[in-house]
């Protein structure tokens, strides 16, 4: 939700009478009636009107810019931690490492743990309409973030490897809009941990045709393979930094060059992975498909720093 | 080694002349029509020239020039245009926009009760020659009839007619009674710039046609774009492509301009011809700008296997303004000296 959204909001609600908030959220009609009955009406209208923005947050999870964070080194009982565990874990070791914070957690039917950190400082309560939205599945190592400021991504980083039983996090190098591609990419190599609600690759449900040369199946054959077949996660873009040396055998004067030549690349789609997979299957990437963009989807990235000793960072 | 990127306020003022004469010059040149001359230009243009052009743009002008972006058509030589006549032509224009929307003629911008106000003016300075006539700017702006005297009026459309650096022969050839501002930019609602278009063309019995910006063009913008970077720090070159793919795909590939340059350096020296004029100019050939792109996508193709060729490059851009595959151009300015090109003879502009 955009701030100016946010702010019409907060004024619509102080302008609605206390005692007609509930009739009117009923006959606007927009809430289901489990979400209607989560709302507690004895609570202030500030109050009630941060956990809208929060319900709106929730079940729009396509917006904003979610960042992509990996758990690593995971400690022994790791793989044990259950929701309650981890509940009472993070809540208490960040308090500890701040002060006037507010948290809320709650697990939704897709098996996804939502948190909610709402900020406060010194002088004013934790403010949940500007707060850090964090989805994690419990025993996988990937954590989405969203609306993060830099002063308290260290805290909240913290906080996170600790009530995992992490040694480490880091960033994964996957951003973007819509929390389902990103989760929907990194999940297709965790098929074991969810076998019933991430299925693996539709078996050659590709629209092969009547494609007579060979060359053109073995295309379509990398493609799929490269990128997977069927219905892709809907990532949108992917950033490559270059800074590899130029070679042009045509061009000797910048072949000799001993500086990188520095240029960044962004491709962007409404579904980037089957832009890709089409580029493959046409022709116009040559197959087999250079590391650089299979990297995307094997991976799980789009985010690369591509130098001349390490080639697919 | 990075530019320093100190300017003093004179060069700023040639700078964006220069900008303009490239960004407008380039695009009209190449983009106006029949083949034969087509060919000649698409094949050479004069490169930068660095001279001491003295302020004579005003800057308040250039504010309305720059930072915007502009649609542009050609038009054909103007018949009994006088620039002593621009205040009868504002009136002109306000009448007949006036008219048409009494006829119930949609002009899309405010109610009914809106008054429209002509000005024409002209722009001095951006004539790089002697034989160039100097750009007319044409602004409507508008006021709702219930507003308050201290309310000042909006403009709500600009457009320009300008000449810049035409072939003197083809300028001096053209009979008296018509004057020679081939490239026309417009800004603002669609129905107003029609409008102004229609009352041109029935006052000096001209012709419109649109200016769509092409590859061509597109790919000398880069070049020209990048050469610059010898003067001035055009800071990055942008370059958008889109692939043909479902759903299509947008390549942004964005080259630091230091090393732009030593790409555009090396296919040039590498180039057979290099004619140098006499005063000291030298002949930027098309061949060149293909290496120059051809190198670029080679960079590419060796990381991505993909052939941007199979694509359509769709914008170049650079610290010192945009250009769109769709006619539209924006000279951002406030940048540095940028030295004039060569505009493609007015000629073309005959339908």
């Amino acid at each position: 939700m955009d701030n100016l959204a946010k702010h019409l909001l907060q004024r619509l609600m102080r302008r609605i009478p206390a005692s007609m908030l509930k009739s009117t959220l009923d006959k606007w009609g927009r809430l289901t009636a489990e979400k209607r009955k989560s709302l507690d009406f004895t609570q202030s209208k500030w109050t009630i009107t941060q956990e809208l923005v929060a319900l709106y947050v929730t079940e729009n999870p396509n917006q904003g810019m979610w960042h992509t964070f990996q758990l690593l080194d995971p400690e022994d009982d790791a793989h044990s931690v259950e929701l309650m565990q981890f509940k009472e874990q993070f809540k208490s070791h960040l308090s500890e490492l701040k002060r006037n914070v507010s948290v809320k957690i709650k697990k939704h039917t897709d098996e996804a743990v939502w948190i909610r950190v709402a900020w406060g400082d010194g002088l004013s309560r934790p403010n949940h309409l500007k707060a850090t939205y964090v989805v994690h599945y419990l025993q996988t190592p990937y954590v989405f973030v969203n609306a993060l400021s830099s002063k308290n991504k260290p805290l909240l980083l913290q906080a996170l490897t600790l009530s995992t039983k992490h040694q480490q996090i880091k960033a994964a190098n996957l951003s973007g809009q819509k929390l389902t591609a990103l989760r929907d990419l990194l999940m297709r190599q965790y098929q074991q941990v969810f076998p019933t609600k991430y299925p693996s690759p539709l078996p050659e449900k590709l629209r092969i045709e009547k494609v007579q040369a060979e060359a053109s199946a073995s295309r379509h054959r990398m493609a799929g393979e490269t990128f997977g077949d069927g219905m892709l996660p809907a990532l949108q873009s992917a950033f490559f930094q270059l800074e590899t040396k130029f070679k042009d055998p045509t061009n000797e004067a910048m072949t000799q060059r001993d500086e990188p030549f520095i240029c960044s690349v962004k491709f962007s789609s409404s579904n980037l992975l089957e832009s890709l997979r089409h580029c493959a299957s046409s022709g116009i990437a040559s197959t087999p498909v250079t590391p650089l963009l299979s990297s995307i989807p094997l991976k799980g990235r789009n985010y690369f720093v591509i130098t001349d000793n390490v080639p697919t960072a | 080694t990075p530019h320093s990127g100190v300017v003093k306020r004179r060069s700023k003022s040639q700078s964006y002349r220069r900008s303009i004469r490239t960004c407008f010059g380039v695009a009209s040149g190449l983009s106006l029509t029949p083949a034969l001359t087509a060919r000649r230009m698409n094949i050479c243009r004069k490169a930068p020239r660095s001279q001491n052009i003295t302020e004579k743009v005003k800057p308040e002008h250039l504010a309305l020039l720059v930072k915007t972006e502009w649609q542009l058509s050609y038009v054909t030589p103007l018949y009994q245009f006088r620039h002593t006549q621009l205040k009868t032509y504002a009136r002109q224009l306000s009448a007949f926009i006036a008219a048409e929307k009494q006829q119930g003629l949609a002009v899309e911008v405010g109610g009914l009760q809106n008054t429209f106000k002509v000005s024409f003016s002209v722009l001095q300075g951006l004539a790089e020659t002697n034989d160039d006539p100097e750009t007319v700017l044409i602004q409507v702006q508008s006021k709702p009839m219930f507003a308050r005297q201290e309310d000042p009026p909006k403009t709500v459309w600009s457009g320009w007619l300008s000449c810049i650096n035409g072939n003197p022969e083809y300028l001096q050839s053209l009979p008296k009674d018509f004057t020679c501002l081939p490239l026309f930019c417009s800004k603002g609602a669609e129905g107003l710039s029609s409008l102004v278009k229609s009352w041109l063309q029935r006052t000096f019995d001209c012709c419109f046609g649109p200016l769509d910006i092409n590859q061509t063009t597109l790919q000398w913008l880069a070049a020209l774009w990048t050469n610059c970077h010898m003067e001035t720090n055009i800071q990055k070159l942008k370059m958008i492509w889109t692939l043909p793919v479902v759903p299509p795909l947008q390549v942004t590939y964005t080259v630091d301009s230091d090393d732009a340059l030593e790409l555009w350096r090396s296919t040039r020296e590498s180039s057979a011809e290099k004619s140098r004029g006499a005063e000291d100019e030298v002949c930027i050939d098309f061949s060149e700008v293909t290496r120059f792109m051809q190198g670029l996508m080679s960079h590419f193709y060796r990381h991505f296997r993909v052939d941007l060729s199979a694509g359509e490059l769709n914008q170049v851009s650079s610290a010192l303004g945009s250009a769109k595959l769709n006619g539209k151009i924006k000279q951002i300015s406030d940048q540095h000296l940028q030295p004039a090109h060569r505009m493609c003879p007015p000629e073309n502009a005959h339908l």
